[in-house]
């Protein structure tokens, strides 16, 4: 029987994605060409 | 004066690319969470790897490209290879801060504690730091040869620390040997977890490139269009 | 080559002509040094830990601190002169200058270490005469794998903005290494332990002086190039 520490798994993953979102999305906005 | 339709192009091109690397990458957290079995002693924590080891090997490479594109700087004295490692570094810094966010988050499940002093651990840390250090740097300098000149160097010695701070972590380690747990000799993953892996170090690799030349090409971008704008002013003189 | 050590004692004699003359830097950090060790007395509990296993990381924390003090002053000196123009100007070459400075350095740091290591033996009743052959070895290696690291990092800081903020996060992470070899070595020869559980340490923080001593010497060029 595995341990149940499925919410450190959420906490991890929705980390990265917001790290990587966010990231990306400022770095489309600095290089937008005007 | 053909350097910024070309720097124009390529910024269009890696914008796409980063588009894709993102469908890739939720891709990646679907095949992860939905369709990989459960890891039998870890549990539902250990799916993190899939999102932070390939985040460690990117970051790593991203420093590696900044200590080689430092060295050849000094040498070759081209202005690219400066962006380039710059633009590899910031890039590499996000890399570095997501394996030091879902590191700890792991940890704190198997090891008992947020953070140990562990070798990968502190090294990734100390990384970081480095790579601050060169982004701020790179902040604090106006004049564009000198800032290239000074990060190459500091590009240069912080790729000589890094093997220093593993061998000192290393002898901290086993000079003091910690309560805790460290030794977690991964086993042997099975199929569909190692696919997984795989697949993942695969999608992180574009998506840290696709980025890596967004920026690049930005910092192209910038660079032809204040030289075209120097030499019109030259011109009108 | 003796044309260039002749070069480099010239401008590390220069130096410290200046720094004798005025001693300003020197007394404040020797006054600042004194401060640290005696404010270290009151910022341990001394019924739970026995001042001796405290004792290397005060030792170390301290030099830290003088050591980055005496990497201001250089800092301050060339800021304030714009002295590394006229340096620049004459036929010293640019190794020269970097290995002047760096002794400069090293002999600035040697000195208030010298008078703050008798100070911390007072303080923290740390006997020190049997064991000081291999603890002025230590401090030694230590010294020097900061300062060769250190004065590479002030020579660019002074042309940065927030310069001497600058120079801590650049210098910063290049102490892990001497600090962490100087503090275990310390630990063990004050305890008394045989030379071959120290040695790899020593081996390391050999490799690093030598290494970021060479390196240091051959980049140096690209931080004052013009």
């Amino acid at each position: 029987m595995p341990p149940v520490n499925g919410g450190y798994m959420v906490a991890a993953y929705v980390a990265a994605a917001v790290i990587y979102l966010a990231y990306s999305a400022w770095l489309l906005w600095r290089s937008r060409d005007r | 004066m053909t350097a910024i339709p070309a720097a124009e192009r390529s910024l269009r091109r890696s914008g796409a690319w980063i588009a894709v690397s993102l469908a890739l990458v939720a891709g990646v957290y679907v095949r992860a969470l939905v369709f990989t079995p459960e890891e039998a002693t870890q549990g539902l924590a250990q799916k993190i790897f899939y999102i932070h080891a390939p985040s460690a090997w990117v970051a790593f490479l991203g420093c590696g490209i900044v200590g080689v594109c430092s060295l050849l700087y000094l040498f070759l004295k081209d202005p690219r290879l400066d962006l380039l490692a710059a633009s590899s570094a910031e890039v590499g810094t996000v890399f570095l801060t997501t394996v030091l966010v879902t590191g700890p988050i792991w940890g704190k499940t198997i090891w008992g504690a947020w953070w140990t002093w562990d070798a990968r651990l502190t090294l990734t840390l100390f990384l970081w730091f480095i790579c601050l250090g060169y982004l701020v740097l790179r902040t604090a300098v106006d004049e564009p040869g000198r800032r290239a000149r000074y990060s190459a160097v500091l590009g240069i010695l912080g790729a000589l620390l890094v093997p220093f701070i593993h061998v000192s972590v290393l002898l901290f380690r086993t000079l003091h040997p910690k309560p805790v747990v460290l030794q977690t000799s991964r086993p042997q993953l099975p199929g569909s977890m190692l696919t997984t892996l795989l697949v993942s170090f695969a999608v992180f690799t574009i998506f840290f490139f696709a980025l890596l030349a967004r920026r690049y090409a930005w910092a192209r971008l910038r660079e032809a269009r204040a030289q075209g704008e120097a030499e019109a002013a030259d011109a009108s003189r | 080559m003796a044309d260039l050590l002749a070069q480099a004692w010239a401008i590390a004699a220069k130096d410290l002509l200046l720094e004798f003359r005025s001693r300003t830097a020197f007394l404040s950090a020797l006054v600042f040094t004194a401060l640290v060790l005696a404010i270290f007395n009151f910022a341990r509990d001394p019924t739970a830990v026995a001042t001796i296993d405290l004792a290397p990381s005060i030792l170390w924390i301290t030099f830290s601190f003088a050591g980055v003090l005496a990497l201001n002053r250089a800092f301050s000196l060339e800021k304030e002169n714009r002295a590394i123009d006229g340096l620049l100007l004459s036929p010293a070459s640019r190794t020269a200058l970097y290995l002047g400075k760096t002794a400069a350095n090293l002999v600035f740091v040697g000195a208030v270490e010298a008078i703050a290591l008798p100070l911390f033996a007072l303080f923290f009743n740390v006997p020190l005469l049997g064991v000081l052959a291999p603890l002025v070895l230590v401090i030694a290696l230590a010294t020097i794998g900061f300062v060769t690291v250190g004065t590479l990092m002030s020579s660019m800081a002074v042309n940065t903005r927030f310069g001497e903020m600058m120079l801590l996060v650049l210098v910063l992470p290049f102490l892990v290494t001497p600090v962490s070899a100087a503090a275990s070595m310390s630990a063990k020869i004050f305890a008394g332990r045989p030379f071959a559980e120290w040695a790899p340490w020593l081996k390391l923080l050999t490799a690093y002086d030598i290494t970021f001593f060479v390196i240091c010497t051959l980049v140096f060029e690209a931080t004052v190039e013009e």
